[in-house]
């Protein structure tokens, strides 16, 4: 199998330069055979990679050791459930996923319209079978194929990093991957709507659920990502501003701002050249984003090794599709005209232009951090790091004004919004703030960032809640509908501007959660078994843990095989204010073939806030079963993770916006033949 | 051998089934049959989404008379204009229908405002059939 999936790969190459060439020439030549043959190379593209992956999974199934790939995320004693993960556990194997992804969405593309839009789809199918075939050149010839063969056999392979030995190995990847690479959808029709020169409306219209799709993908892949570190990485946070992190983050939001500018080139047909630049910089960020997410560049910054090659072709690459899509734009200006101006500014429009810019600051802020120890390395010879300080100190106040536009965007009105309109909208939700920060101060809160975090979110929830409200009243009243059917009714109407609203709800307790950092509390204790320690929340709760007691594993097998880790699990009860509040068992792992230790936490979630327990220390050796214990109360990090469920429920309620109702035409024709009088200018 | 061999198929099966449409000289349409997205019937869909809400804006009283009336004069015109546009290009019977549920829709929110169910003093969206406003108790005035 894993020779076959060899030979699939080598067969895709020919394939896939073959269905770019005849797509294009198809398109500008206007025959239609070349444009089928085209678009069945994409189907069998798929085929071709799926194949090949399959081969990979059957060489890490198989323990096929001579596959240097394999050697090196796998061994004799990993668990099945990971070795059918190791697909996506390296670069070599992820460049593969990566490219399989990107295939099977070009194909659910090209049948989707197999029979609409298709004006544009042999440039769409060109250009996706183009990235397909940069991505199997870099796979077959940039040292990262993944079935390059080791002079010998290994008795067994290193091992999978015990920090992806975990179930959000096989979650969290993935989801990232499916949005990264579905993007490359909107990309491709943009593409081909600045070659056939059909600016209008209509390339928006096609593309504006892949983009939501992509943007739910990668908003549920990123909150996977920080669940990960939160329960994986052990140190109680879930954001570390890491360049991987960051890279995942980066097209997240300029697709977040494409979401809202679309909205002003749709209702008041401006911010075109904007929008299209938005499409590139994102579909640009998440080439970006692949290639830094498994070593290359990235490796290079924290371990001076790995394979840098790649990251200089994948620099190449991008640099060239920019300047290409840069020179489109350019070259069809004329009819990227802006057919209206901002009226005032005080308006949604202006609204949502500076949400844009403020994204793209934060946006600029990011990148500028990740390539900064690049950039001081090729300037001064020196890398210099920057850490969580600087992205706080400047995307923290940007946040903060980002999610008090969340609230005046969905209620300043379009074109220009009067004094009295401000007022009537704006009494309510601001008195709302004002009674929050007086409660908070009254409480005793004094973060300043947590003050002006908590007061702006009361000041978006309130705006949110009130829409609802308002709409679901006039709805009933209007329609004569009972309270319930109004507020289905009224979301079904408009999916879009609701669920966007939901989304909003989802940020500003995702936004609650993370400010409840400021409020930490922290105990770091020796126990031996049958001692407690007791820490406080900044709730009020009194939390007491007794260690009962340490267990450790044994070798399943021989005494001297070696297993795939040695665990020393505690066992605590914990008690909440004297009652009981269940039972934790955090954990050390010894994994000896990569000779490394990990740690699992304990965590027992309520409403409000999560007791966190790390065992920081397991004297390993003396069989002694004292236990350095550092336990965190964490309040409202319970809240991100509602949050996020919350943003992509409305992400859904987004997507679920039924498709611009278009009649269809007949069966495929006979011939292609040449372009109809009228429809030839098109294709210019 | 039988992995080489069945390379061999793979490879074969592939290129006849790419090949196929160029030695048969069957196509993949160019163009679509009627243009489907009739760009004027778009334009006129988003205008009157944009004058749905402005309905529902004003009668959940984010808007006063004042702002209405300007905002719902222009939007209307809007709609006329890319009415006039779609009607001279191709019709699409589906998205004519989603443009006339809009306007019934529009036109059901103005009713509702002209019979005098939102409160000409406090904005207030009262009942069917009330003479009285159920906040401030104003008379609720049938407007034209």
């Amino acid at each position: 199998m894993t020779v076959l999936g060899e030979i699939a790969l080598w067969i895709a190459l020919p394939v896939a330069l073959w269905g770019a060439i005849v797509s294009f020439a198809g398109g500008r030549t206007g025959r239609g055979d070349l444009v089928l043959s085209g678009e069945r190379t994409v189907h069998v593209l798929t085929l071709l990679l799926v194949v090949a992956s399959l081969g990979i999974i059957a060489a890490f199934l198989g323990n096929r050791y001579e596959y240097f790939y394999v050697a090196n995320y796998s061994n004799r004693e990993l668990d099945t459930y990971f070795k059918v993960a190791g697909l996506w556990a390296g670069q070599r194997g992820s460049l593969l996923f990566w490219t399989l992804l990107l295939s099977g969405f070009a194909s659910i593309a090209v049948f989707r319209n197999r029979r609409r839009n298709r004006e544009f789809m042999p440039y769409v199918s060109g250009t996706l079978l183009g990235l397909l075939c940069f991505l199997v050149i870099v796979l077959l010839f940039a040292d990262v194929n993944p079935f390059e063969r080791m002079g010998f056999t290994p008795a067994n392979g290193r091992g999978l990093n015990p920090q992806l030995q975990n179930y959000w190995m096989t979650i969290h990847p993935p989801t990232l991957y499916l949005g990264f690479t579905s993007f490359a959808v909107p990309f491709a029709f943009a593409v081909s709507a600045l070659l056939t020169g059909r600016l209008d409306s209509r390339w928006i219209a096609v593309t504006r659920r892949w983009i939501l799709l992509s943007w739910f993908f990668l908003t549920v892949g990123i909150i996977f990502g920080m669940r990960w570190a939160y329960e994986e990485l052990g140190w109680g946070g879930y954001w570390f501003w890491d360049p991987v992190e960051n890279a995942s983050l980066l097209p997240w939001l300029t697709a977040t701002a494409f979401l809202h500018s679309i909205q002003i080139q749709e209702n008041r047909g401006m911010l075109k050249v904007w929008n299209m630049g938005l499409v590139v910089t994102t579909f640009l960020l998440t080439l970006f984003a692949t290639f830094l997410t498994r070593s290359g560049l990235i490796e290079s910054v924290h371990s001076f090794a790995e394979n840098l090659r790649i990251a200089y072709i994948f620099l190449g690459f991008m640099g060239g599709l920019a300047a290409f899509s840069a020179l489109l734009i350019v070259h069809r200006l004329p009819s990227l005209r802006s057919e209206n101006q901002i009226q005032s500014f005080l308006s949604r429009e202006s609204a949502f232009l500076f949400n844009n810019l403020l994204l793209l600051g934060i946006t600029f802020a990011v990148a500028w951090g990740t390539l900064f120890p690049l950039i001081t390395e090729g300037l001064f010879n020196q890398k210099i790091n920057v850490g969580p300080p600087f992205y706080n100190r400047v995307n923290i106040p940007i946040g903060l004004i980002l999610l008090a536009l969340m609230g005046i965007g969905p209620v300043i009105a379009w074109r220009r919004a009067s004094p009295r309109n401000l007022r009537r909208n704006f009494t309510l939700p601001l008195g709302a703030a004002a009674l929050a920060l007086a409660v908070l101060l009254a409480t005793g809160v004094r973060h300043s960032m947590a003050l002006a975090t908590f007061t702006t979110s009361a000041f978006v929830m309130t705006i949110v809640v009130a829409e609802f409200w308002k709409g679901t009243k006039a709805r009933a009243r209007i329609a004569g509908e009972g309270a319930l059917r109004a507020f289905a009714s009224l979301v079904k109407r408009n999916r879009r501007r609701w669920g966007g609203y939901v989304v909003h709800a989802g940020v500003v307790v995702v936004f609650t959660g993370l400010a409840g950092a400021a409020f930490d509390t922290a105990v770091v204790q020796e126990l031996a078994p049958g001692e407690a320690v007791t820490v406080r929340s900044a709730f009020g709760n009194e939390y007491r843990l007794v260690y009962e007691s340490l267990s450790h594993s044994r070798p399943r097998v021989a005494e001297d095989a070696r297993e795939n880790d040695w665990r020393w699990t505690a066992l605590m009860t914990v008690y909440r204010n004297g009652e009981p509040a269940g039972i934790v068992r955090p954990e050390r792992r010894f994994y000896p073939v990569m000779d490394q230790s990990s740690t699992e936490v304990g965590i027992v979630s309520a409403l409000l806030e999560d007791l966190y327990v790390i065992p920081s220390d397991v004297d390993l050796d003396s069989g002694s079963d004292r236990v350095v214990f550092e336990v965190k109360t964490l309040p409202l990090v319970p809240w991100i993770w509602s949050g996020g469920l919350l943003v992509a429920i409305g992400a859904v309620v987004g997507l679920w916006h039924p498709a611009p109702v278009r009649a269809r035409i007949p069966r495929r024709q006979g011939v292609g033949g040449p372009l109809p009088a009228g429809a030839a200018g098109q294709m210019s | 051998m039988a992995v080489m061999l069945g390379g061999i198929l793979l490879a074969a099966g592939v290129m006849l089934f790419i090949l196929e449409p160029v030695f048969s000289g069957r196509g993949a349409p160019l163009y679509d049959g009627v243009d489907d997205f009739d760009e004027g019937a778009a334009r006129r869909r988003v205008a009157l989404t944009a004058l749905r809400d402005l309905e529902y804006d004003r009668a959940t009283g984010k808007l006063d008379g004042t702002d209405y009336e300007l905002l719902r004069s222009e939007l209307s015109r809007e709609a006329l204009q890319h009415l006039e546009t779609s009607a001279r290009a191709s019709g699409d019977p589906a998205a004519e229908r989603a443009s006339r549920e809009l306007e019934s829709e529009i036109e059901q929110i103005r009713r509702a405002l002209r019979e005098g169910l939102q409160c000409g003093e406090c904005g207030h969206l009262n009942a069917f059939g009330a003479r009285y406003c159920g906040r401030c108790g104003e008379t609720l005035a049938v407007r034209g």
